[in-house]
């Protein structure tokens, strides 16, 4: 695998690494067009064409390096990528003024990644009533972002946080939003349907949001949609759009091939929970994602607009073609 | 002579306004029809230099307007859509003087200092290749934004253009004779949805629903149960007016909806507004009708204007809703034995998108999931109003 990877771009890898341990607040688009927009920088070709292979080098360093742990890097990648080739057929007086203009878009494309959280939670205000009861799943910046503005201008709410297994991350959306003097209930990831009838709406993150309009996310999403169209409660996303992803799965298996290979799954049998002589000898499968179909999401909160499922595939084909 | 038009102007907002509060001027329709006439008054007679100005006075009096009755949400939809042509209209003159210039640079700086010199001599050329290759560039613009805000953001809508007044004029005239034309539009294609023999079911007392259902009795004989939509009674009207139409009419309680339903073919209803994500804020009494439509699998077609299309979102039952007088149901004299009793009256229901299976507009008929579609192509997505 090591051997499709360009050695010049090696300090690809270490920036984002530097990066993502400085920032661990922001989403992974903006690093990821931050060093992007370095590589042009720096790029001594001259022209567009290898610019081009050179920016698929250092995005292939990006996407196999081990701190690259969301899926939508990818698709942050490919559309910077598809951007570079599209400005091609214009034309500049020279290279230099065009690398200036990517430079500059690409500038401009960080701005508005690094806004597009606050849009989100402005769009998803309305949403937010007093005295509303939201379930929320896993861990999200985005959906712990929105609530902590919700808050902040004194809208009074609580929250019922999943443990989200296996990597138990529902304690820390729980532990933040109670620093907040938000009220927090946490619950089993089991017992999502004994406490559905006090939930008004559900609320999660997405790793991905695909092509009909569905999602990808933390297993357990699905399971809990599910729940919630049979209590007939709404089920609302919350998402930039760097997350639209080219991918139509028509299955939970076809979700396989966005994930990350290099990423281990986390979860092992745990001696303490279970009462199990040797659990090392059972076999274990935990997948870490699930894919939830567009029929069981209500709304999807982007930075683009509040969309129904079905307005997804055409923001889409608006980005990609 | 300026200072009595705009003296005139204020006098007619000012008593619009009373007329709404006092709910002289009721009905969708009519409320959109006034509401049309008077920013055209405005457009025409009021004092704006260039198209930010009059973006900015026509939201302050949409405001005003809406504020005077905050759910006749019509009244918002004709403001975004006369919104939205003024930056149509203003776009296309923009881009027209952008396109006879040849023009590739994306810096607006540069772009303003080089395009003011050659100002004069390309109105007409617009229709050249250059358009072409313009459009090209439009699209290549395109990356995580969706473009035509893009495209817009940098735009401030200041220049003035000598010509922008008529077409804003004749776009606002299009609207209003669209308002006039609608019952006609949306009547026209009832013989494709009512057929021979069919029994429909409608509720309320909808102009739209009415003229649909008479058109399609030009041609075919079919019989329409009309529910009496208590407290108000406006089913009655409705089965009055189908009647003296000749066509085979029932009248029935609004509690007999769930045993009437299963020998219907089809509910045909108008409806208060249409919501963003295709979802109903209509009449009370539709969503039990629609609940019960459903269990039948009997398809609900909603006959609406597109003036009726809303961006906003409904999230529950009680967010647009108003609570009527009980009187029409509970006689003054009587309450007074009934001290500890509650009593509500709403006045909508919030009927959710799954449960209508298509709308019926005067440009022709809609998937619930393609309502943003059509949001998308009326209104800006600027113009909402509703937070600023």
């Amino acid at each position: 695998m090591t051997g499709g990877l360009n050695k010049d771009f090696d300090w690809v890898v270490a920036k984002f690494e530097e990066m993502i341990k400085r920032e661990t607040e922001v989403s992974i688009a903006i690093p990821t067009i931050r060093i992007l927009i370095d590589v042009i920088r720096k790029s001594n070709s001259t022209t567009v064409v290898g610019l081009q292979k050179e920016l698929e080098d250092a995005v292939k360093q990006l996407k196999s390096c081990p701190y690259n742990q969301s899926i939508s890097l990818s698709s942050v990648c490919d559309s910077f990528i598809r951007f570079v080739t599209k400005r091609t057929e214009l034309d500049f007086p020279n290279f230099d003024t065009c690398k200036s203009n990517l430079v500059e878009r690409g500038e401009q494309l960080s701005n508005k990644s690094s806004m597009s959280r606050t849009k989100i939670s402005q769009l998803a205000d309305k949403f937010i009533r007093d005295g509303v009861t939201i379930l929320v799943h896993g861990f999200s910046r985005v959906v712990l972002g929105l609530l902590l503005h919700a808050a902040f201008q004194g809208k009074r709410f609580s929250v019922i946080v999943t443990e989200s297994r296996p990597d138990s991350s529902g304690y820390k959306t729980a532990a933040r939003l109670q620093a907040a003097n938000i009220p927090v209930k946490l619950i089993m990831d089991g017992g999502v349907s004994r406490i559905i009838d006090k939930v008004d709406y559900v609320l999660v993150g997405a790793e991905a949001i695909v092509e009909n309009g569905g999602i990808v996310n933390k297993i357990g999403t699905y399971q809990i949609s599910i729940v919630a169209k049979a209590f007939k409660k709404p089920f609302y996303v919350a998402a930039e759009s760097f997350k639209f992803t080219r991918s139509y799965p028509l299955n939970q298996s076809d979700i396989e091939n966005l994930k990350n290979d290099h990423i281990s799954e986390p979860f092992k049998a745990c001696r303490s929970c279970s009462s199990c002589e040797n659990p090392e000898q059972l076999t274990i499968d935990s997948p870490t994602l699930d894919y939830t179909p567009p029929s069981y999401i209500t709304l999807l909160f982007t930075e683009l607009g509040v969309l129904t499922p079905s307005a997804v595939s055409d923001e889409l084909i608006k980005l990609y073609c | 002579m300026e200072k009595q038009a705009e003296k005139q102007l204020e006098k007619q907002l000012e008593s619009f306004i009373l007329h709404l509060k006092r709910k002289t001027v009721v009905g969708s329709y009519q409320v959109s029809r006034a509401s049309a006439e008077l920013l055209r008054q405005w457009v025409h007679k009021g004092k704006w230099g260039n198209a930010k100005s009059l973006i900015d006075q026509i939201k302050i009096i949409g405001k005003k307007l809406m504020n005077a009755q905050p759910l006749e949400f019509c009244i918002g939809n004709i403001v975004r859509r006369v919104l939205f042509i003024i930056r149509e209209e203003y776009l296309t003159f923009f881009r027209n003087k952008k396109n006879g210039l040849n023009n590739d640079d994306y810096d607006d700086d540069d772009f303003e200092t080089t395009t003011s010199n050659n100002n004069n001599n390309n109105n007409n050329n617009n229709i050249n290749s250059s358009s072409n290759i313009n459009k090209n560039n439009k699209y290549s613009n395109v990356m995580l934004q969706d473009d035509p805000i893009d495209d817009q953001e940098d735009i401030d809508f200041t220049e003035t253009f000598p010509r922008l007044k008529a077409a804003i004029m004749d776009s606002i005239n299009e609207l209003i004779d669209e308002l006039e034309g609608l019952h006609r539009n949306v009547a026209e294609q009832a013989i494709e949805h009512i057929h021979s023999n069919e029994t429909i079911m409608t509720l309320g007392c909808s102009r739209t629903v009415e003229e649909f259902l008479k058109e399609a009795a030009r041609k075919r004989s079919f019989k329409v149960i009309v529910v009496e939509t208590a407290p108000s009674l406006e089913g009655q009207k409705t089965a009055i007016s189908l009647s003296k139409a000749s066509i085979d009419t029932t009248l029935i309680t609004d509690s007999a909806v769930f045993a009437m339903m299963s020998r219907v073919n089809k509910v045909i209803i108008g409806t208060h507004a249409v919501m963003a994500n295709g979802g109903l804020i209509a009449t009370s009494g539709t969503h039990t009708l629609a609940v019960a439509a459903k269990y039948h699998s009997v398809p609900i077609v909603v006959c609406t204007g597109l003036y009726k299309l809303c961006p906003l979102y409904a999230y529950d039952q009680d967010t647009f809703n108003n609570f009527g007088s009980p009187g029409e149901y509970l006689k003054f004299e009587e309450a007074e034995f009934l001290e500890n009793v509650h009593s509500y009256n709403p006045t909508f229901d919030y009927v959710a998108p799954d449960l209508v299976s298509l709308f019926i507009t005067n440009i022709g008929g809609h998937n619930p999931s393609y309502i943003y579609r059509l949001l998308q192509e009326y209104y800006d997505a600027r113009d909402i109003l509703e937070d600023e």
